[in-house]
């Protein structure tokens, strides 16, 4: 059949008086009755309506006709609906095509005849467009299930513990010896205080335990291959010369001569060449620091082996290439500390007893150096303790932003050290404040209450601290100067080392202060900017733990509710194609499209989309400078025929 | 030339501002029904031959309304939009038509209000060019 032999069925919409007041349907109807190209035209009175869709379907089941053009409000509000119906009737739902005469035409146009030729033409364009109109099917594929999360910190945790729960394979790769992240190095979380080990240990051991769940640590992500529904990981397992047999029962520990800094307490405390992160990791494996046992340094020592009751030590192990297969990613990387630079001009590294704040949660923790014992350099409880808000943010030379959190953590400090030493004067040092809701205004209060005092400064850059005897002066604008035992910096959150590089691989975008940028950040804030690769916890923006953990759960949800085992994935039906007999492999689609959804056939020297990638922009079809790329439902030729069909019958 | 009723296409995307303009719709905002909406799912769908074509089959003005920088629901399909007819514009003059019958803005889907400005002021402007004459593409409408 010949476009020019089409027929529409012509359905007009009254909505009561809302379109009927504005425009003259009557004449719509008898000009349309007149057309060749179109079968018949119905008016109602509310075609969404129960009883208007039921007369729509009713109407294409008694008359054939090639497509169906509803005149009624914006497409925005019922164009689904009845396309369904449409569908319900037999016909494709493609075949439909709404022109707006209410809200883009008798809603905003002042005179009737105006506002009737206006609609007229619009409903003109929809016929002349429908002549193109192709069906459209639903496309699925199959897809893995299983889901693959980067980074074992406190939301990719939880994102493996909700999908292993809901049945699906999880793999956690963590860059650490185990498990916990930046949470595991805390104590007590504020406002509320809650114990972090205590929230940990739970998850610690359902993970253990969980046979949906399989840990990779020690281990970095050196590729990332593949697409939604069907991703490949390429993981290097670092060797830890002890096998999984250990237990963890540390009798290697006494065994090893050397001793060093320890990582896991920043520098501040001592390990052993053969070590754990702490008692209770997971996994409880021990792990040997290659540059400073003394086997691997000068092969003199091999004392941890004869003291193994497992025969656990294999100093023959070597790094390992896995690969992982799954459906979704979940990039849970989180954040790092600043670099100490940034708070050098606040006597950080010059002057004894001032700390980091990830330092004093080291140190006021019961699994730190200390023990939980809040002291000094020379052991003795402080009885003053000063706390500088925001050092190193809010600055050009350091982090421009605010990070949210870190207001709450400062104002624990007093917390905390009132609880070892109750007549301890805190002095917390800020230009601003953030707490934000009930919860944190309280805990603001709270330590008021209980004598902290707040001291407001001019501004943040007069901050400066001098050393006094055995105490520390801290000067500002602003303030009168304080003497105290201890100084603690509250430091932001900055993007974790190698998320940069992981976001190349991923090819996923990072936003302006280098987390990964959210897909949307409102509608989709745990998704990357790539379909299928979700994120969780700081690695998209500083956040608390409460939040880190629901976006893990987001992450998750997410994920496998997209993907579900023995279903397909449903596909965007409105996807780009390219013809690959006209392509001339030019690759401009390649460099427009947003989703790196288009990839070059080098043997056919053709660009060739991926429609599960593809959303449907048609980005690509307007930059074809060979027509080859097309896309689909807003086709050239549908949009030529509208084109014209606004401006002449 | 006061009765010249200028024909004006204008090319909207699905997100922000073909709901801009319903959301005019909504607040009862009037603007001239000489505007005629062609719905795109983003304005990187406007292939400026599109534009040409608007131009070559009657319409005296074209306007291109997407979603605000930073908002598009593709990305970034708007900016692309904005780099390709920045050039579009030098060109639109070589083919003899004046760059003022030619306009790309912003409209957010909350912007009723807004899109009656773009659109009325567009109108204004476009019927106070005249109408279109192209007689092949030689004849010149600028210097």
């Amino acid at each position: 059949m010949s476009k020019a032999d089409l027929k529409a069925g012509l359905f007009l919409c009254r909505c009561g008086a809302n379109i009927a007041d504005f425009v003259d349907l009557e004449r719509v109807a008898s000009v349309a009755r007149n057309r060749d190209d179109v079968a018949f035209v119905k008016t109602h009175d509310f075609l969404c309506s129960v009883a208007g869709k039921e007369f729509l379907r009713e109407t294409l089941e008694n008359n054939i006709v090639d497509n169906v053009i509803i005149a009624a409000c914006s497409p925005k509000m019922y164009e689904k609906a009845f396309q369904k119906t449409v569908s319900d009737a037999g016909m494709n739902f493609a075949k439909v095509s709404m022109a707006n005469i209410r809200e883009q035409c008798g809603w905003v146009t002042k005179d009737k005849e105006d506002a009737t030729k206006k609609a007229q033409m619009l409903i003109n364009a929809a016929i002349k467009r429908s002549a193109h109109n192709e069906n459209l099917q639903q496309q699925s594929m199959d897809c893995l299930t299983d889901i693959i999360i980067i980074g074992g910190g406190i939301a990719g945790m939880e994102s493996a513990i909700v999908a292993a729960n809901a049945g699906r394979k999880v793999t956690i790769i963590e860059k650490e010896i185990s498990l916990g992240g930046g949470i595991i190095k805390i104590e007590e979380i504020a406002p509320n205080m809650e114990c972090a080990p205590c929230l940990l240990a739970p998850r610690l051991s359902a993970i253990k335990e969980h046979e949906n769940i399989t840990v990779v640590t020690n281990a970095e992500v050196t590729d990332l291959l593949g697409f939604f529904g069907n991703f490949t990981v390429k993981v290097k397992k670092k060797a830890r010369y002890v096998d999984d047999s250990c237990i963890g029962c540390e009798a290697c520990f006494e065994a090893c001569p050397v001793s060093c800094a320890s990582d896991f307490h920043l520098g501040m405390g001592a390990r052993k060449a053969i070590y754990t992160a702490f008692p209770g990791s997971v996994p409880a494996t021990a792990v040997i620091d290659r540059k400073q046992c003394l086997h691997f340094t000068d092969d003199s020592c091999d004392a941890c082996v004869a003291s193994c009751p497992f025969q656990s030590i294999d100093f023959d192990e070597t790094d390992e290439e896995l690969e992982f297969s799954g459906g979704a990613v979940i990039v849970a990387t989180g954040y790092d500390n600043p670099d100490s630079s940034l708070v050098k001009h606040l006597g950080y590294g010059a002057i004894e007893n001032v700390y980091t704040m990830p330092e004093f949660e080291r140190i006021a923790s019961s699994n730190g150096p200390t023990g939980g014992n809040i002291q000094s350099s020379n052991g003795g409880k402080p009885q003053s303790v000063a706390v500088i808000h925001c050092a190193g943010s809010l600055s050009k030379e350091g982090i421009p932003y605010c990070s949210g959190i870190c207001c709450m953590t400062a104002f624990k400090v007093g917390e905390m050290v009132r609880k070892q030493s109750p007549e301890a004067v805190i002095y917390n040092i800020h230009d601003r404040l953030v707490c934000s809701g009930p919860q944190e205004q309280a805990f603001y209060q709270k330590q008021v209450d209980e004598g902290t005092n707040m001291l407001k400064v001019n501004s943040l850059s007069s901050i400066a601290l001098k050393k006094k005897k055995e105490k520390i002066e801290v000067s500002a604008d602003g303030i009168t100067s304080v003497e105290v035992d201890m100084v603690v910096l509250s430091t932001g959150l900055v993007p974790a080392e190698g998320t940069e590089k992981l976001a190349e691989m991923i090819h996923a975008d990072t936003n302006s202060a280098g987390f990964f940028k959210a897909d949307h950040a409102i509608l989709h804030e745990t998704g990357t900017t790539v379909d299928g690769i979700n994120a969780a916890g700081c690695c998209i923006d500083p956040c608390n733990s409460a939040t880190a953990i629901t976006r893990g759960f987001a992450a998750a949800g997410d994920a496998i509710a997209k993907l579900i085992p023995g279903r397909k994935l449903e596909l965007e039906m409105m996807t780009a194609v390219i013809d690959e007999d006209i392509c001339g492999g030019c690759k401009l689609c390649i460099a427009v499209c947003p989703y790196s959804a288009i990839t070059f056939d080098p043997e056919k020297k053709v660009s060739v989309v991926n429609e599960v990638i593809c959303r449907g922009c048609g980005t690509c079809a307007a930059s074809c400078p060979s027509g080859a790329a097309t896309a689909k439902h807003f086709t050239n030729d549908q949009l030529y025929a509208e084109i014209e069909g606004v401006l002449y019958e | 030339m006061n009765n010249f009723e200028p024909k004006i296409v204008a090319f909207v995307c699905n997100w922000c501002s073909y709901a801009g303009a319903d959301k005019a719709g909504e607040q009862k905002l009037d603007y001239p029904a000489n505007v005629k909406l062609i719905r795109v799912m983003c304005t990187g769908r406007v292939d400026p031959q599109f534009v040409m074509r608007a131009f070559r089959v009657g319409a005296d003005g074209v306007m291109i309304l997407g979603c605000h920088p930073g908002d598009c629901h593709y990305r970034n399909g708007n900016m692309k939009t904005l780099r390709r007819f920045r050039l579009f514009e030098k060109m639109l003059e070589q083919f003899g038509i004046n760059r003022q019958r030619f306009f790309l803005d912003w409209v957010a889907a909350g912007e009723g209000k807004k899109f009656q400005e773009v659109t009325t002021e567009m109108t204004e402007r476009v019927r106070n060019l005249g109408p279109l004459e192209i007689k092949g593409f030689v004849e010149r409408e600028v210097g």
